[in-house]
């Protein structure tokens, strides 16, 4: 890992076509400013962890099996297909 | 294209049939290749089963059909990488996650998996909007009760 100190408006500059730059320092807040090609995808870190974690969970087939189930006791799918607000 | 599936079987799906997630979805990079299993008639629901592994396949809920007044914006530059226009709108779906009580099931409202059916392209993508998170309840009542049906199945 490469660790660098960067002053207020200073850049960072990434590969040929990643920009970073610090826009603001507030007590232990960095703003920065980040120009990166569309096909980079920029995510917070804490939110693409919970993603990935979420995916994780959700890829189970154990998930696929209690749906089933679900529909062998009733048609609770279909049915609150049809009224989506009540439930909400 | 025959497609080994630890819970359906073999399937046997038109490869123009699969969905491209080109970046594959987050957690799981390799992955861009699946195909929509359906849940059953009528279902909100149907199966994204990877086309590489077998035991890889997540549940996924149209989200409009249990989450009304979601809303979220798909900015001109991911329309555009995934086809998308006014004349050919995406198809929204949330990855739903099942606990062993399945009555708490929850939707990702984060993240959702946004489709352009007409050219099988997919992306999963992350909202920039804290009013959502991984996890809302589909029925945050638990099921809703229909007693003394006297239903056999």
């Amino acid at each position: 890992m490469l660790a660098l100190t960067r002053r207020l408006g200073e850049r960072l500059v990434i590969g040929d076509d990643i920009v970073v730059t610090v826009v603001e320092v507030r007590g232990d807040s960095v703003r920065l400013a980040i120009e990166a090609p569309k096909t980079v995808k920029i995510y917070r870190g804490e939110i693409y962890d919970a993603i990935v974690a979420e995916n994780k969970l959700a890829a189970d087939s154990q998930n696929v099996k209690q749906l089933s189930n679900l529909v062998i006791n009733g048609d609770l799918v279909a049915k609150n297909q049809n009224t989506p607000r009540k439930n909400r | 294209m025959l497609i080994e599936t630890t819970n359906f079987g073999p399937l046997d799906v038109a490869e123009r049939e699969l969905l491209r997630f080109a970046q594959g979805l987050p957690g799981f990079p390799g992955e861009t290749l699946f195909a929509l299993v359906p849940h059953r008639e009528n279902s909100p629901f149907v199966f994204l089963q990877s086309a590489a592994t077998p035991g890889l396949v997540f549940t996924l809920v149209e989200s409009f059909a249990f989450f009304g007044d979601y809303e979220f914006e798909i900015g001109d530059e991911l329309a555009c990488g995934l086809g998308l226009s006014a004349d050919n709108p995406p198809q929204v779906f949330s990855i739903v996650t099942i606990p062993e009580n399945a009555a708490e099931m929850t939707a990702n409202l984060l993240a959702p998996v946004v489709v352009n059916f007409r050219d099988r392209a997919a992306m999963q993508i992350v909202l920039d909007n804290r009013k959502y998170t991984t996890r809302h309840r589909l029925f945050p009542q638990g099921w809703p009760s229909r007693k003394g049906t006297g239903r056999d199945e």
